[in-house]
């Protein structure tokens, strides 16, 4: 057999894309390989790159140049180096915030993602409900946030709120979120499930919806109870759908910031005083741009890492 | 540009991350990598390794600032150190 090149006329890449030997007789020759020999696909990921530099890792870069200055204006400031790192990692607000944000977090993971999946397998498979119980369940998903906010500030009250009436004059439970941080924080959390409950719930219905009707058949041929049809057929097929969902909600609450800032700002005392309330107060509030943005690094870092080895454990456990 | 009021030293660490990326980039060009696994215990390619050698350093530099007053040369040179490990055996 003779060495030689094939070319590809019209490929979707261009140009020569297989080399090797070719075979002369018609039969499979294992020495054949697929080389691509040029890079245009790179052209398409182009526009991206530039909006994300535009967005992302310019402003990123300037943060980067906040946090090392003491910056009084463009021409009047001071190299200070790692001084603003320093004192934002030990500053005790911060930390105690970031604890608490982290906990947050944690809890909003724990409540949101399996109502979510219990609320989407609990939703009917078809039939004309299913238009219905899909424009119920996303209702939430369609206030704005600060209305979010609005909305609980007032539910929640004792005085003239239906939730925080009801909670004192019915059932009789002593409830007040402005002066108790108990109560405070557990109306932001209610607040945050009911917001974002149906988004992780959407989100699993898509991927329950995707399994085929095969699966569920064999499982009923075998006698299998609805919890073993779960566990071994619906959530593995799961897994996808909540990378994405476990992803976001953590992303998300642990940069909560309007809902909170509207209901209880923060208070009673420190209560609810989250990251992100915290360094909106430094940054806006303040205008200290160099403990802004060291404050914006550090946090950044924290998010980098959690949200990495959620998606690692998520993706790869599986291999 | 003087509104991203650059400095000497963070534009040399863009730099050197730009020329980073920059290598690796060439070296899968003429080198593809091949994920592994290494005592992180996940299959990392070399690009996995230094992202995930990079965070480790961010780490380690900001838990030193946030617990010490030694050196922070000190810091950079475990920082260093902990980023090589990663990309040579994680």
């Amino acid at each position: 057999m003779t060495e030689q090149s094939v070319t590809v006329a019209g490929s979707p890449v261009g140009g020569e894309i297989v080399t090797g030997a070719a075979p002369q007789d018609g039969t499979p020759d294992s020495r054949v390989s697929v080389k691509p020999k040029n890079n245009r696909a790179w052209l398409l990921v182009l526009p991206v790159v530039v909006s994300v530099a535009f967005t992302a890792v310019i402003p990123l870069m300037t943060v980067v140049n906040f946090s090392v200055q003491d910056i009084f204006s463009p021409d009047d400031r001071i190299f200070v180096g790692l001084e603003w790192f320093r004192s934002v990692a030990r500053d005790p607000e911060i930390r105690a915030a970031f604890v608490r944000t982290l906990l947050f977090s944690a809890q909003v993971l724990l409540l949101e993602i399996p109502l979510g999946v219990a609320l989407a397998v609990a939703m009917p498979r078809r039939g004309v409900w299913v238009s219905v119980a899909l424009v119920i369940v996303a209702l939430p998903l369609l206030i704005p946030w600060n209305v979010v906010g609005t909305i609980w500030q007032i539910f929640a009250r004792a005085d003239i709120g239906l939730g925080g009436w009801t909670i004192n004059n019915v059932l009789g439970i002593d409830f007040n979120y402005t002066l108790d941080s108990t109560d405070a924080w557990i109306t932001v959390l209610i607040m945050d499930i009911w917001h974002w409950t149906p988004l992780v719930a959407l989100l699993a219905y898509a991927g329950l919806r995707s399994i085929p009707d095969p699966y569920f058949q064999a499982a009923q041929i075998d006698g299998a109870s609805a919890w073993s049809t779960f566990r071994h057929i619906q959530l593995p097929r799961l897994r996808g759908v909540l990378t994405i969902a476990i992803l976001l909600r953590f992303m998300d609450s642990f940069m909560i910031y309007t809902e909170p800032f509207v209901v209880t700002g923060g208070g009673p005392g420190n209560a609810t005083s989250f990251l992100s309330i915290l360094l909106s107060k430094v940054a806006v509030g303040q205008f200290d741009l160099g403990p802004a943005g060291a404050f914006s690094l550090l946090y950044f870092l924290v998010v980098q890492i959690v949200s990495y080895v959620f998606f690692t454990v998520l993706t790869r456990s599986g291999r | 540009m003087q509104w991203m009021v650059w400095t000497l030293p963070t534009a040399l660490v863009f730099v050197g991350l730009a020329l980073l990326l920059c290598g690796m980039a060439i070296w899968g060009h003429f080198s593809p990598p091949v994920a592994r696994r290494g005592f992180l215990r996940i299959e990392t390619d070399r690009g996995d390794r230094l992202y995930i050698g990079l965070i480790s350093a961010a780490v380690v530099l900001a838990g030193w600032i946030a617990v010490t007053d030694l050196s922070m040369w000190l810091a950079l040179a475990c920082a260093l150190l902990v980023t090589i490990v990663i990309g040579i055996w994680g």
